[in-house]
């Protein structure tokens, strides 16, 4: 049922790519209120996939790598459909939906060669949902940010190339896009400084001192933390905005996927065998 | 076809506006041209189109050719111009041509800018003006209530009216490519010419909020500043002005490059590189093409603006192929029902109908009546056929008599109606 629920979630998340994309090439009005109505039923889908197989280990689903790829995915969306709301963004759907799509297809091909593992009882405290929670919900604001900074580099690169780029795609305007990525990395840096944070409590409760120090994961998130807060502190102490934040944007998700991915595929660290 | 609708005209394709504007009527004088159009020999309706764009006539009678004949003779003599003044300039459309010709006007085909939305009200008003001096009649009428929803139909149904097409209006659409809002903007206006007139009024109608304006002559910035509600910058502090400008229009030449690479260069450094977007209206142009290279600079020029309408209009003839197919499917209904209104098919049809009645009630009752004779057989014929033709004589003598004046439409739609013979495409929709 769960894996049912999250292909249909998949199909959804294609049709608003379609949707998406649909919109950007052509003026009518229909394509983008498509792409939320879509990302809404397959968010919904989704988070009833992940209710369900949480339900069954009793503690929430993000323990092994394809749940924990399902789980950012739904985060992604969710945050999406937040900033949609307040303001029209459907073209960020162009990228959104295609990551998430992308996200939840390596979930489920990935759930096909996982077995259930409960958590180990030396690290089953509260401590678990907050840590985990903090730090995807970080990632899938720092993925937002990465969508924003994409269309960001789209959009500039045909108003600078003027005749030769053809002008007939309606995509938002660089300073909204620009504005998106500076929320999403503000708000994306809270979360994984709070996500750090309650990890290293967290460690440091389960197993004493340091022998989580020098844990991959953990190394990782802190050069995409310290690659945040430089182009923070650019934007605000130099006027970094445009190309340059949006190219340090997509350099500090790469980092955040090389972790997700490397870490869980390779199962190194703590992060990678203990779940 | 013995009767038609005619239209006359010249538009801003035919004509230079130094003729339009002789042929114009402007307000007032409408009224008295209508009275004196529907006087002229032949014409039993007629309305007048008159915009900046264009002039025409358009009118209905019985003898299309005699109309049309008089139209150029009429449109002349009330400019008190001699008939060869405009000749080259006019074209004549008739019949179902005159009805296209409307419907394409009214759905803002024909403009100028295609897809502007002011044509319709302006048809809307001179119909008005039309129907009230009584010089609109029954087709006329239809026609224009037609044209209406047509124009509304190719409004709702087709993209026509959603793109950019002029300079300006390119310059704005690129602007809000760039800027999310434009309240806490500042444009600035260089040189006090038409073109970037407009476009500083386009960008205004977005709402930005600040405009200052340069120009060599400082008394014209200063006129032209209090015209657009903006600030007047002396010339010499243009580069001071600079670094606060989020949109720059160059409309002034010079000897030169008004704005070099360096100047733009310093103003972004001190404005903290927020994105400046640079519109060059002039020619030769006023700012340096390489400024367009700098991180956060948006430089267009005339030809660019140019090509970002050319694409607008290029999305627009897709647009438009669906909306003349709008206007072929309304003509052809239109047509219809105008064709029907013609009386010596309408008298045909009539005693056809008559006729038929007739014969079915015989046969339906002969039987009744018995065994007849030959001779009371006869008179039964004669006797029903009396009472159809003294029933038909009305109606048939009504319709022999308004035949080629102004109640003709009046009368055959009536006659069709009451008889129901039909040939009304929207039977019913209307009282």
């Amino acid at each position: 049922m769960e894996q049912l629920l999250l292909v249909g979630a998949a199909f959804l998340y294609l049709a608003a790519t379609l949707a998406a994309w649909t919109g950007i090439a052509v003026r009518v009005d229909a394509p983008p209120r498509l792409v939320s109505r879509f990302v809404w039923i397959g968010a919904g889908a989704h988070l009833v996939s992940i209710v369900l197989r949480s339900a069954v280990l009793g503690d929430i689903a993000v323990a092994t790598f394809a749940d924990a790829l399902s789980f950012l995915a739904f985060l992604l969306v969710a945050v999406f459909l937040v900033v949609e709301r307040r303001r029209s963004l459907a073209a960020l759907g162009a990228v959104v939906s295609p990551l998430a799509l992308g996200l939840t297809v390596a979930a489920i091909l990935r759930y096909a060669r996982e077995a259930v593992r409960p958590l180990p009882p030396v690290l089953d405290s509260a401590w678990f949902p907050v840590h985990v929670t903090l730090a995807f919900l970080g990632d899938a604001i720092f993925a937002l940010a990465f969508s924003a900074s994409l269309l960001y580099l789209f959009q500039e690169r045909r108003l600078k190339a003027r005749r030769r780029a053809g002008l007939l795609l309606h995509l938002p305007s660089l300073e909204t896009l620009d504005r998106l990525n500076h929320a999403c990395v503000v708000w994306g840096l809270v979360l994984l400084t709070l996500g750090i944070a309650t990890g290293i409590v967290w460690a440091h409760e389960a197993w004493g001192r340091a022998y989580w120090a020098s844990d991959p994961k953990l190394v990782f998130s802190l050069i995409t933390w310290a690659i945040y807060v430089v182009l923070l502190q650019g934007r605000m102490v130099a006027g970094w905005r445009g190309r340059r934040a949006a190219t340090l944007t997509i350099a500090g998700f790469a980092v955040i996927l090389v972790s997700l991915v490397g870490v869980n595929v390779l199962a190194i660290g703590l992060h990678g065998k203990a779940f | 076809m013995d009767r038609g609708v005619v239209l006359i005209g010249l538009n801003h394709r035919t004509a230079p506006v130094e003729v339009r504007e002789c042929v114009a009527f402007p307000n007032g004088r409408l009224e008295p041209a209508l009275v004196r159009l529907v006087e002229l020999p032949g014409v039993a309706e007629g309305a007048i189109l008159s915009t900046c764009n264009r002039v025409e006539v358009v009118a209905c009678g019985s003898d299309p050719d005699a109309v049309a004949g008089r139209l150029p003779g009429f449109l002349a003599r009330e400019h008190g111009l001699g008939d060869g003044a405009i000749a080259p300039h006019l074209y004549t459309h008739r019949g179902r041509e005159a009805v296209r010709h409307l419907f394409r006007v009214a759905a803002s085909l024909d403009s100028m800018v295609v897809g502007e939305p002011q044509i319709l009200g302006q048809l809307k008003e001179q119909y008005a003006l039309a129907a009230a001096a009584g010089a609109a009649g029954r087709v006329l009428h239809r026609c224009f209530h037609r044209a209406f929803s047509v124009a509304k139909r190719v409004r709702t149904e087709t993209g026509i009216a959603a793109k950019a097409v002029s300079v300006g209006s390119a310059a704005a659409e690129l602007a809000r490519q760039i800027f999310d809002r434009f309240e806490d903007k500042t444009a600035l206006l260089i040189g006090a010419g038409t073109m970037g007139e407009l476009t500083a009024r386009q960008l205004l109608a977005q709402g930005v909020g600040t405009l200052l304006v340069v120009n060599r002559t400082f008394e014209r910035a200063i006129d032209l500043a209090r015209d657009l509600g903006g600030m007047p910058v002396p010339f010499e502090r243009l580069a001071r002005s600079l670094p606060l400008a989020d949109l720059v229009i160059g409309a002034a030449s010079s000897d030169g490059f008004l704005l070099g690479a360096p100047a733009v260069v310093e103003a972004m450094r001190e404005r903290r590189r927020r994105p400046m977007f640079l519109i060059d209206l002039a020619v030769p142009r006023a700012f340096e093409p390489q400024v367009n290279g700098l991180d956060g600079v948006y430089l267009y020029d005339v030809d660019d603006l140019e090509a970002v309408i050319a694409d607008n209009r290029g999305a627009r003839a897709a647009e438009a192929a669906k909306a003349e197919a709008i206007i072929e499917a309304e003509v052809d209904a239109f047509w219809r029902w105008f064709e029907s209104l013609d009386v010596v098919p309408t008298i045909v049809a009539l005693r056809e109908r008559a006729e038929d009645i007739r014969q079915r009630e015989l046969a339906r009752h002969l039987g009744a009546l018995g065994g007849l004779d030959a001779r009371q057989r006869e008179a039964v014929e004669r006797l029903t056929s009396a009472i159809v033709n003294k029933l038909l004589h009305g109606p048939v003598s009504a319709l022999k008599r308004h035949q080629a004046d102004a109640g003709e439409a009046f009368y055959v739609e009536a006659a069709r109606r009451l008889f129901r013979l039909g040939g009304d495409p929207d039977d019913g929709e209307e009282g």
